[in-house]
């Protein structure tokens, strides 16, 4: 039967309000271009030749692809692992490998410092942020796996190649799309990441934004070095999206698991813990022996406890809203209408993925301070902020739940009376409310653990159990920062954990 | 009235021309089947009447008012034409009830033609369940009640018996059938089931590559179809070449005569074919051979029945047996070509035996090059 569908032309309405939509989220990075393009290219030049700024890209740059490649491979190994070896407890131990998602990176190197007070350098950070990374490969390509059959390489092993060649000339050009968009993922985490690397004294280009920012008032410097990351960024971007060749999928009629001998079994198991145990066993460990010291208890102050949690939680609750409705127009447009202005307003609405929290940070305090003053360091910059950095998150969930609402429904309430309207409000919405609700969730557990942007960002004294755990961990009172610590598990990482169970999309999209 | 017609309506997408010209004039009351192959343009000429594609050109009335014209076209919401998609797509969040009263403002109205329908489709006391405690078939019902609910002049059925076997879909077919004659409801079904569209159908109008190629009642599409490609696409055919002779054959000698005699429906001839199955009458439709012309003979394997005495003689070369009956392929003594017969069960020819076969109905004749015929 032929299909006849996404020829009709969307609603104007709709285009204009996805258009104000993607405006609004795209001030940060248009102000900072703008900002940028005022300076002189003799100042640039100027800054960007400092040998200091040499450093800091080559260390930011190095640490990425390090961590990148590192969990490309990892990834992969622990994701083949959990599809095609024969395990007790797989989707437990898959559940588990998603773990270290929830744990923010700053997190995981507080517990590690609490253990391991000296840490510091490369090592210490290639290592921790690769732990936290890996389930970014392991998850899609594990989905890749489950969706890939493995009689081609069963096929190739008769055709006489050893498992490893078949593995690579069957199986890996079939997962290798997943595989790479999610070692870009790894990249634009470590190269935005701010509070591990800074805890670990490894310094980035975004700790020297954060020391440009804060050390001097003439920030233009700190602007240039902003505008520095977003390119490296969009260049991995734009590479990746060259090198993406999609290779269609021989669909799965069955899985085969194989059976392996026990030492080679217990490697096997020892590989898939590694990350979990790195990232989230041994710093919550840590975390929770400093939570029940006694230099802890007496130390704690709960009403100050009580209200870094309550501007946390109601702060993403507020972004999480904002996140949504900026997203609702642009995931509509994108679920039902395909033409060429669609697909540039829909990657847009992606870009905000690729620009570092601090970045988003540093523009808009330029922007609140010289166009609205009124709103420099209030919640309503901060809230805005976050919707802006976490817009995506809503936008793909949002967007896969309106798209699974059949067109033929909306068709049928049409012949049925009802204006596009109303039958939007009478089937599209109530189908897809679920969706939109754990793309507000998924928003508002991200925005919790947020902490670059905030630092900039918050208003003077007010403060969230991200930047409490900081300022404690940064002044050396890690006996101090414990509850708040705790708290942000309690409040963020638990809820995600749970979405992850719940919800297989969710898992890829934290 | 809510009789509709449809006048040199064209739809495309980009360079394809997915509808060209098409007209129709569906009477009121009566169920109209689109016959086609996939991809002919049915769901189209479906969506184009529901108002949910665009026209490019022609025009849409039921009854006197215009729905699509040069000018306007009513939304979808204010036509008043009811659509039963391919899949039965229920509102899964809504009850069987409330699915089928989804088209009507709440009220005693509606519960008491909701009550109504559902007795109607044999669902009683299926209102408070869920879709998804639906069978395939039950769901097609509740999804044909929901556009029945608020009396549509229209009613527009695409394919929707398509996901179900073959057993449930032709007794549901034949309910449909029954529930829109009781409803007294206008309606076009969508199929590409030769059969269900010969079953239940007043009217058939056979597509293909977005034209309409013939409309006439299920016996005239069948047994006088207007080119060689709707012969084969609603039956199985024998095809021979011939040489056409405008005179006719003496009646009394001719083979037809007991299925050509006066009445209704019944073929007649306009002169007869020399064939690999000797002299025998035949009807040359919307063509005019001359005499001595070569041509296309068609006929049906079941118009071939053994005869003791009349008829060429044959060998049988093999049976494809399908239980009530079967198609027995034989050769022709003295010539090359092959013809299939259908033969009821159980008196079934083995291979080897010989026979005579002889023709019980006019041959169908036309022109002899196929690229001809194309442009019929």
């Amino acid at each position: 039967m032929e299909k006849v569908r996404g020829k009709e032309k969307p609603r104007l309405w709709l285009v204009l309000s996805a258009t104000v939509a993607i405006a609004v989220v795209s001030i940060p990075l248009v102000y900072l271009v703008a900002r940028g393009s005022e300076l002189s290219a003799g100042q640039i030049l100027q800054v960007l030749s400092r040998p200091r700024v040499g450093e800091l890209a080559l260390n930011t740059v190095g640490l990425s692809l390090a961590v990148s490649v590192t969990a490309v491979v990892l990834g992969t190994a622990i994701a083949g692992i959990l599809t095609r070896v024969r395990l007790r407890y797989g989707k437990t131990l898959l559940l588990i490998s998603a773990l270290p998602l929830a744990v923010p990176s700053y997190l995981a190197s507080y517990g590690w410092l609490v253990a391991v007070p000296g840490l510091q350098g490369f090592i210490p950070s290639y290592v921790l942020l690769t732990a936290v990374t890996v389930p970014y490969v392991t998850l899609p390509v594990a989905a890749a796996l489950r969706g890939t059959s493995a009689d081609g390489e069963s096929v190739a092993r008769t055709l006489g190649l050893g498992p490893i060649r078949a593995f690579a000339s069957v199986t890996w050009p079939q997962v290798r799309p997943a595989a790479v968009a999610g070692g870009l993922l790894v990249f634009l985490y470590t190269l935005s990441d701010f509070g591990l690397v800074a805890m670990l004294r490894y310094e980035t280009l975004t700790w020297g934004i954060q020391q440009a920012y804060a050390a001097s008032f003439d920030r233009s410097q700190a602007a240039i070095l902003a505008l520095l990351l977003v390119v490296i960024a969009l260049v991995v971007v734009i590479a990746e999206r060259g090198a993406r060749r999609q290779v269609r999928r021989t669909t799965a009629t069955h899985i085969s698991t194989e059976m392996i001998s026990a030492p080679w079994r217990t490697v096997a198991l020892a590989l898939v813990a590694l990350p979990p145990v790195v990232g989230v066993l041994i710093p919550l460990g840590g975390l929770g022996v400093r939570l029940v010291g006694a230099e802890t208890i007496r130390e704690v102050d709960l009403s100050r406890l009580a209200l870094a949690t309550g501007v946390t939680v109601g702060a993403s609750a507020l972004a999480a809203i904002v996140a949504l409705i900026i997203a609702l127009p642009l995931a509509a447009l994108a679920a039902r209408y395909s033409n060429r202005w669609v697909g540039v307003l829909e990657t847009l609405g992606y870009l905000p993925h690729a620009v570092p929290g601090i970045v988003v940070g540093l523009s808009l305090v330029f922007f609140s301070l010289s166009v609205v003053p009124a709103l420099y360091q209030t919640m309503v910059v901060l809230v805005f902020a976050y919707a802006v950095l976490f817009m995506p998150k809503a936008l793909g969930t949002a967007r896969s739940s309106i798209e699974s609402v059949s067109p033929d429904l909306i068709s049928v309430a049409r012949t049925l009376g009802s204006s596009p309207l109303r039958a939007w409000a009478r089937v599209t919405l109530p189908l897809a409310l679920p969706g939109f609700g754990i793309g507000a969730l998924l928003v508002a557990i991200t925005t919790m653990k947020e902490l670059p942007a905030t630092l900039l960002l918050r208003p003077t004294g007010v403060n969230t159990l991200a930047t409490e755990l900081w300022s404690r961990t940064s002044a050396g009172e890690f006996g101090a920062a414990a509850p708040y610590a705790a708290v942000l598990v309690l409040v963020a990482a638990i809820p995600a954990m749970i979405l992850s169970g719940v919800r297989s999309v969710a898992k890829e999209e934290m | 009235m809510t009789t509709l017609r449809l006048s040199g309506i064209t739809v495309s997408y980009g360079t394809r021309c997915a509808l060209d010209e098409v007209s129709l004039v569906v009477p009121s009351g009566s169920l109209v089947a689109i016959l086609g192959p996939s991809g002919c343009g049915k769901t189209s000429l479906l969506m184009a009447i529901a108002g949910l594609l665009p026209l490019e050109g022609g025009s849409i009335m039921v009854g006197s008012r215009e729905l699509s014209g040069s000018k306007k076209s009513v939304p979808p919401e204010q036509r008043g034409i009811g659509w039963v998609p391919q899949e039965a797509s229920l509102f899964p969040h809504l009850s069987v009830g409330d699915n089928i009263g989804f088209g009507m403002s709440k009220g005693r109205r509606r519960n008491e033609r909701v009550e109504e329908l559902t007795k109607l489709i044999g669902l009683e006391g299926f209102g408070e369940r869920s879709p998804a405690q639906l069978s395939g078939g039950q769901a097609q019902r509740v999804a044909l009640a929901r556009a029945l609910a608020p009396s549509p002049d229209v009613l527009l059925l695409d394919e929707p018996f398509g996901a179900l076997d073959s057993v449930l879909r032709h007794s549901l077919a034949r309910d449909v059938a029954r529930v829109l004659r009781e409803e007294d409801t206008t309606a076009i079904l969508v199929t590409h089931d030769r059969e269900e569209a010969l079953d239940i159908a007043d009217w058939v109008a056979v597509m293909d590559q977005g034209r309409i190629v013939q409309v006439g009642t299920p016996v005239e599409i069948y047994e006088s179809p207007s080119t060689p490609w709707v012969a084969s696409f609603v039956g199985d055919t024998v095809e021979l070449s011939g040489v056409w002779r405008s005179d006719s054959l003496d009646c009394t000698q001719c083979g037809s005569q007991e299925f050509c005699g006066p009445g209704e429906n019944r073929p007649g001839c306009t002169g007869h074919v020399m064939c690999a199955l000797g002299d025998v009458a035949a009807t040359a439709k919307g063509v005019e051979p001359r005499d001595g012309d070569t041509v296309r003979v068609v006929v049906r394997p079941e118009w071939l029945v053994p005869s003791s005495s009349s008829g060429v003689p044959a060998t049988v070369r093999g049976v494809s047996y399908a239980g009530h009956d079967a198609l027995v392929e034989f050769d022709l003594t003295g010539h090359p070509e092959r013809v299939r017969a259908r033969i009821a069960a159980p008196f079934l020819p083995s291979v080897g035996q010989g026979f005579h076969l002889a023709l019980r109905h006019p041959a169908l004749v036309f022109p002899a090059h196929p690229q001809n015929a194309a442009l019929l």
